[in-house]
């Protein structure tokens, strides 16, 4: 009969090793080893990996190499522009479609559902409708946007740069948002209410209301949230590839879609693993950053 | 508290809008889906088809193997949600309960693998699987997706356990039972909605896995998962949107179902394990 | 939780026992791989259909699974499959392509086989490309020379001439780009070519305007002969039609060719698997098929049929039946009728493809102007190179259009990034 006091834990009862020892031995197998493999590869000449052939000989031509890169640097850029654009819209459409939900009206938990139903549309559904959508040719948008005035002639979504990066930003955001407005009801719900009447006793305008109590009271529940949407732009590869490939001209080639088209499209596994592992760097200093509470939270 | 009535007027207003924009890519899907491919080459585009042409489903699931592609994404995810759950709940448990050397280490580390790109990873594991011969087998993209998952499951887990008082695994150890029994009799069935949450976030990010898939499954057709069979529908030489949507729909139906069936879960669930 | 976990272990062991989960099939059948960007496709799809038919009625116990990837990822799928150490058996490639695959010897040689089942490739049409350091790696399976498609009553309409050479040519197109409707959108244009096939079609339709204009990306040296007047010219024309949206953007192949077989489009240029496709569309009785108003026609070997190298040499016998099935003297002659092209055997009877194509003639004439020309869509000196060297040169002449660039300067960036290329 194993005797254990859970209010007080003892510090190394071998209980708790033993029921943590699948999980890390998982995690060993399946993520710390290929990453090691990975940064192995990194600074090796190699084209396509074989790991049953002799390793070759350690070098950093890989790093200089990227680090020289324009396409590097681009990719860089891309990813920033990326995750600053979908966020913020994530954020304002999230939180916006929350504090609408959040009010007691008939129909209520039909537009809870309907508002958060991106969510459960797999990402290549979603590349699937807006492909289409914004079809050069006889797609919903240009006939829109030339009914309305917007342009004077149809826009080539796909061949233009800057017109292929508003579509992977507006495809990431219709996916991105739902899970922003999840979290935030959820937050909102756990306002108690005595918050809001006092505050209305006090006179304060639905505006003050939400300046001073909602936006305060989700800062923690949206600042994880938020980092975890961002981490998600950063890595997506099925949205981005799916819809324009990276291209045209690398104006939507992210980190991640670099990093797989060098691998898988170039086939040099070794550059693509560097690309890769500066990509991972990125984003533990950038979530490190972003993070200044301790990571319990997240 | 009642709203005046132009102020209601205005939020069902508001509402009906904002659910009509955000949800019309999906109405659009339905559409698309309906009509006939050689109407969708033309402009002013109709918001609904003339003729809809219902029978393009079951055409499709005839045509295409799509019930073999749900099932092999099903069979992944439900593999890898196996396999990363009995993990977790484990690890999450250890987490919450015990305190154990190392064990904020893992947590960080755990952090630091949700950041992982797939797309790095997925280049050590082709060696990988190459080496073992798993390319084109479901087992590949079972443990790939795990590598998603895991790092999710277990913090939620460890945030939802924590919020389980310790009182009760006490008052269970107390009445006889081994830590164990506390863990699968008490505190799982209690922890019922959150690890159900869990594991349906956990099915989901396998379910919408694409770069694992198209990496390591595209020799083995019998293995294609619907991700997968989708986007080959996609870049084929007649892009023919109507068949594609109508081959989409039927793949999102399960994930949507599901969905609908536990949204009112997905946000206790999700929010348990994030905040105290 | 216990049942829960129970039963999702239970699932688990299910699953195992299921088809998919385990490398090889645990069916009896042998199941060969097949993958090619033709499948589905209208004529030849239908001619590999009836090889497929054939092969597995002759080979019981024996499946033929038939994957289909589309041309814009072809290269990089195939080579991602042959590194992942589970190649297809029966390797199906463009002409263009195969060369990085023999050099790194994952295609099988073929003498023994060609010699053990006698057969006589002489004047196999566009074979010799087929010789990978002194040994034949593939089968040739088609040469061909482009043709010029209009449609009759468009041209009518504009009191147009069928075009005879370059000037014509754009000036038709222009008139033939209009809006219809008057929304402001084109609904009708001069010429159609796919811009989304990957960076080899790319460079095949851009050939159509740059052989005419004299261009040729390398010389039979293989030196890079990119930056010269005659590229330059070439590029040019490429920038004008598809700047002046004299054709439809962002389009397949499949979709612009089905543009054209519906009247959408005025002008087509194309390989002989074009009739086929015509054939189904609501324009085919307006549509007539003439020579190639540009010199030389864009043509010469076009896709090739080899085996890999790392399969089991049962494996390979089957392949190589495969490959002798399509190869044969019926099949061939099939091909002229089914996929209404030039089949490359000398002994294919190709009376009966002149009745059902009436313009087969033509067909064999083009394929010969191309071939006199030395036109090929494989770059002497850059074969192995070539997935890379095609990628930046797309990338570059998208950059020319995107940024509307002097092309007499893009050639030079051209040139530059081709011979380091070369040089890897």
């Amino acid at each position: 009969m194993i005797r254990l006091d859970l209010a007080r834990p003892s510090r190394h009862h071998w209980l708790g090793y033993a029921l943590l020892a699948p999980a890390v031995l998982l995690i060993a197998a399946i993520i710390v080893y290929p990453l090691f493999v990975s940064i192995d590869l990194s600074f090796q000449n190699v084209g396509i990996a074989r790991l049953d052939r002799p390793r070759r000989p350690f070098t950093i031509a890989n790093y200089d190499r990227l680090f020289a890169s324009p396409d590097f640097w681009n990719a860089c850029w891309v990813t920033l522009k990326l995750t600053i654009v979908v966020s913020a819209a994530c954020f304002l459409l999230g939180l916006g479609t929350a504090l609408l939900v959040d009010n007691r009206f008939r129909g209520r938990p039909l537009a809870r559902l309907l508002v958060a139903m991106p969510w459960a549309v797999p990402e290549v559904i979603a590349v699937v409708i807006f492909a289409w959508i914004f079809d050069s040719s006889f797609g919903l948008m240009n006939w829109i946007f030339i009914s309305l005035g917007l342009a004077d002639r149809t826009i080539n979504w796909f061949s233009d740069p800057s017109a292929a990066f508003a579509v992977v930003a507006t495809t990431m955001v219709w996916k991105g948002y739902p899970f922003v407005s999840i979290m935030s009801l959820a937050g909102l719900q756990s306002i108690p209410d005595d918050y809001y009447a006092a505050a209305r006793v006090d006179g304060a305008s639905a505006v003050q209301r939400l300046i001073h109590i909602t936006i305060p009271s989700l800062m923690p529940v949206l600042g994880v949230t938020m980092v975890l949407v961002m981490l998600w732009i950063f890595r997506d590869f099925s949205i981005i590839y799916v819809l324009t490939g990276g291209g045209p001209l690398k104006a939507t080639q992210t980190l991640a879609i670099m990093t797989y088209e060098q691998a898988f499209g170039f086939h040099r596994m070794g550059y693509g693993a560097a690309v890769g592992v500066v990509t991972l760097a990125i984003c533990v200093v950038a979530a490190k950053l972003l993070m200044r509470r301790a990571p319990d939270h997240l | 508290m009642r709203l005046s009535l132009p102020a209601r007027l205005l939020l069902y207003a508001s509402v009906a809008a904002t659910c009509a924009i955000l949800v019309f890519p999906i109405y659009w899907l339905f559409v698309t889906a309906l009509s006939q491919p050689d109407q969708l080459r033309q402009l002013p585009p109709k918001f609904w088809p003339d003729a809809p042409r219902w029978e393009v489903f079951g055409r499709i699931l005839a045509e295409r193997p799509i019930l073999l592609w749900l099932s092999n994404s099903a069979l992944a995810a439900l593999g890898a949600v196996g396999l990363s759950m009995s993990v977790s709940v484990l690890a999450g448990y250890s987490l919450s309960r015990f305190r154990v050397r190392g064990g904020q280490s893992l947590g960080l580390f755990i952090l630091a693998a949700k950041m992982l790109p797939a797309t790095l990873l997925v280049i050590p594991l082709f060696g990988i699987f190459r080496m073992t011969g798993m390319i084109g087998s479901l087992w590949s993209v079972v443990l790939a997706h795990a590598t998603l998952i895991v790092p999710f499951t277990t913090w939620m887990l460890k945030g939802y356990f924590d919020t389980i008082p310790r009182e009760l695994d006490q008052a269970a150890m107390v009445d006889g039972c081994s830590p164990f029994g506390a863990l699968f009799r008490v505190i799982l069935p209690v922890a019922a909605p959150g690890l159900a949450a869990t594991a349906l976030y956990g099915f989901v990010l396998s379910w919408s896995d694409y770069a694992y898939a198209r990496t390591f499954l595209t020799n083995a057709q019998g293995s294609w998962t619907a991700n997968l069979g989708i986007t080959t529908m996609k870049g084929e030489y007649i892009s023919n949107w109507a068949d594609i949507s109508a081959a989409s729909i039927l793949v999102a139906l399960p994930i949507l179902a599901i969905y609908l069936f536990l949204e009112r879960y997905l946000v206790g669930g999700l929010t348990a394990g994030s905040d105290k | 939780m216990k049942p829960f976990l129970k039963t999702v272990a239970a699932a688990a062991v299910a699953a195992t026992l299921m088809p998919g989960w385990t490398p090889s099939a645990a069916a009896q059948q042998t199941v060969m791989k097949f993958v090619s960007w033709q499948k589905d496709e209208r004529g030849v799809g239908d001619w590999w259909a009836a090889v497929i038919k054939e092969f597995e009625a002759r080979n019981p116990g024996v499946r033929v699974e038939w994957t289909k990837v589309e041309r814009g990822a072809y290269a990089d799928t195939m080579t991602t499959l042959f590194a992942g150490g589970k190649p297809p058996e029966i390797v199906h490639l463009a002409s263009f392509e195969f060369q990085k695959f023999a050099d790194e010897g994952w295609l099988e040689d073929l003498a023994p086989y060609i010699r053990g089942s006698g057969l006589d490739l002489k004047g196999w049409a566009g074979q010799d490309a087929c010789n990978w350091k002194g040994k034949p790696v593939c089968i040739m399976m088609l040469y061909f020379g482009n043709i010029f498609a209009y449609n009759e009553e468009l041209l009518k309409k504009e009191g147009i001439a069928p075009p005879t050479n370059w000037a014509e040519y754009i000036a038709a197109a222009r008139k033939l780009t209009k809006d219809l409707n008057g929304d402001g959108i084109p609904d009708q244009f001069g010429t159609g070519h796919e811009t989304k096939g990957g960076a080899g079609v790319y460079l095949t339709e851009m050939m159509n305007y740059t052989l005419d204009a004299g261009g040729r990306w390398t010389d039979a040296a293989g030196k890079v002969t990119i930056d010269t007047p005659q590229m330059i010219a070439g590029l040019a024309r490429w920038k004008d039609i598809v700047r002046s949206n004299l054709t439809p953007r962002d389009l397949s192949a499949g979709e612009t060719r089905q543009m054209f077989a519906d009247g959408r489009i005025a002008m087509k240029l194309d390989g002989p698997w074009l009739y086929p496709i015509i054939q189904r569309g609501k324009a085919k009785d307006q549509i007539r098929i003439a020579k190639v108003p540009l010199d030389p026609p864009v043509g010469g070997s076009s896709n090739i049929l080899g085996i890999a190298s790392e399969i089991p040499a049962d494996r390979k016998k089957l392949a190589w039946d495969f490959i002798a099935i399509a190869t044969s003297d019926r099949f061939q002659t099939d091909y002229a009728t089914m996929a209404a092209s030039t089949p490359p055997s000398p002994r294919a009877k190709t009376d009966g493809a002149r009745a059902a194509t009436p313009h087969f003639d033509l067909l064999v004439e083009m394929a010969q102007a191309a071939s006199r020309a030395g036109v090929d869509r494989i770059p002497r000196g850059l074969e192995i190179q070539y997935n890379e060297f095609a990628k930046m040169v797309m990338e570059e002449t998208q950059r020319m259009i995107i940024q509307d660039l002097d092309p007499a300067v893009v050639v030079r960036t051209i040139q530059a990034k081709a011979v380091a290329i070369q040089r890897q």
